[in-house]
């Protein structure tokens, strides 16, 4: 059994991967951050980053986690519903993968997104700021 | 008793601007704390705001030594996106510039470790040698720094003699092997300064997800040119160098190695280089019709993997979303398990010795 392989039995889905020019995407309602980043601590997989996108018409955030296994790119998506500051929120994998440590704080500070389960150094980027300012409409106005 | 030392973000120590805050013991380092920002540009923000043509030329100037790298991964992705495919000549073309990028950016880190080890007469051979790589690339590309060679699609400009190249790649392997890689490992005052100093395990490397030479010299066996081919380099054949250390000899003996495999792809690309077309088609392209469609794109850098993920909105002239992790990002965390345990006076020679790039890291 291959590693992929290995992950996609750990998180429990029968059609796990989906490949789309070049990244292997995870495809599951069901998926929990936390889960992902224990399986992938499991297969050695290597944490690239975490991209987020602010969604039109109040559709909320999606987050789009990604690992390194062995030279292949996986993806993982969450959504997160609500534009409030209040709602964007998930947990933390900070105590599980130290390297997202630095992009957690960056979505934070970019989106207000809260990552739930850690206490945030000052601001990374932009000393002084708000979070959110940077992309958050509503906040920038 | 222990007490702060903050260096940076202006220090004599420091090329670009950051602070690292330092506790320490005497003149032991007990522990520190990273901070950037300081040359924060709002760049992926500004990336929305520029149509197909204009973001290639933004995103060049996000690095100002990897700037073919940036805009070479930034087109991949966005020919994901319209379905266009550089041509094989550009292919080659494209592990050109990217080499000899790579030699640039090495002799010049190379250059800079000497001159933060006190070693100026080396500072000098390195930068001589570097010299030599500019101007092949200006002789290219017509530019010293953002070569503008990269389009959506294929590169813009041709090499017309390539194989007039080889006599310079020949004789900077030459140099590197005859005065710079015989010095940095056999010179008592290069290794007083680099041998044991700065470590970083191989543990750390993995839980801290450190990337290019950085990870390679603490044992991490990774490399996209092999693990994730891009351009043309599943027709290369090289080796990827692995030391074990972890330490400032270690990542300086990587780079050095690199720049010999650097020279190897080098001379493979220029004496087998296609004949060809330099775009795919006309040159014109259109993008996907979907809704909202995302790309991306992974190089690796001479720091490490560069990541750029590239979202566009059917219709739309300019991208909904462009974000980069450049490897320095995901390398500078781990400093402060470099410096931990050293002494003072060798901090500026071990955050030197990851080659951040801050004007990458901020963005």
């Amino acid at each position: 059994m291959s590693a992929v392989e290995i992950t996609a039995e750990m998180l429990a889905s029968s059609e796990p991967y989906q490949e789309e020019s070049g990244v292997y995407w995870f495809i599951s309602d069901e998926l929990n951050v936390r889960e992902l980043a224990k399986a992938m601590n499991a297969v050695q997989a290597r944490f690239v980053t975490i991209t987020t996108y602010q969604l039109p018409k109040e559709e909320g955030f999606r987050l789009e986690y990604h690992w390194d296994l062995g030279g292949r790119l996986l993806g993982f998506a969450f959504n997160l519903s609500g534009n409030s500051i209040e709602s964007g929120k998930i947990e933390s994998i900070y105590d599980l993968c130290e390297a997202v440590d630095w992009i957690e704080r960056e979505v934070h500070e970019e989106y207000g997104i809260e990552f739930t389960g850690r206490e945030y150094e000052p601001l990374l980027l932009r000393p002084g700021d708000t979070p959110g300012v940077n992309k958050r409409e509503e906040v920038a106005k | 008793m222990s007490y702060k030392i903050p260096m940076g973000p202006y220090h004599p120590g420091l090329e670009e601007p950051y602070k690292l805050d330092m506790i320490c013991d005497g003149e032991t380092v007990t522990d520190a704390k990273l901070h950037i920002g300081f040359n924060f540009r709002g760049i992926e923000h500004l990336a929305e705001t520029r149509n197909y043509v204009q973001v290639i030329a933004l995103m060049e100037r996000v690095c100002g030594i990897c700037s073919f790298i940036h805009t070479l991964t930034l087109c991949q992705a966005m020919e994901k996106l319209t379905g266009a495919e550089a041509p094989p000549r550009a292919k080659y073309i494209r592990v050109v510039m990217a080499e000899l990028e790579r030699l640039h950016s090495h002799v010049l880190w190379a250059g800079i470790a000497a001159k933060l080890m006190g070693f100026k007469t080396m500072f000098m051979t390195c930068f001589e040698l570097r010299e030599k790589v500019m101007d092949v690339l200006q002789a290219i590309s017509g530019n010293r720094v953002n070569y503008s060679m990269n389009r959506v699609g294929g590169v813009n400009r041709d090499i017309a003699d390539p194989t007039a190249l080889v006599g310079m790649v020949d004789e900077l392997e030459r140099e590197m092997v005859k005065k710079v890689i015989p010095i940095f490992t056999t010179s008592a005052t290069a290794l007083s300064r680099c041998a044991g100093i700065g470590v970083l395990t191989h543990e750390k490397a993995l839980s801290c997800a450190a990337v290019g030479p950085v990870a390679r010299a603490s044992g991490v066996n990774q490399d996209l040119r092999r693990d994730a081919p891009y351009a043309a380099y599943e027709e290369m054949e090289f080796e990827v160098p692995v030391q074990p250390d972890g330490d400032v000899k270690a990542r300086l003996l990587v780079r050095a190695l690199e720049i010999l495999e650097s020279c190897k792809i080098l001379r493979q690309a220029l004496t087998r280089m296609p004949p060809g077309e330099l775009v795919c088609g006309d040159g014109k392209f259109n993008f996907l019709k979907v809704a909202m469609k995302t790309a991306i794109s992974r190089v690796e850098a001479p720091r490490g993997e560069v990541f750029y993920s590239v979202s566009w909105r059917d219709g739309s002239r300019t991208p909904a979303r462009v974000h980069v992790r450049t490897p320095t990002y995901a390398n500078m965390p781990a400093v402060r398990y470099m410096v931990m345990g050293a002494r003072l006076a060798d901090t500026p020679l071990i955050q030197a010795s990851i080659d951040p790039c801050y004007s990458c890291t901020d963005r």
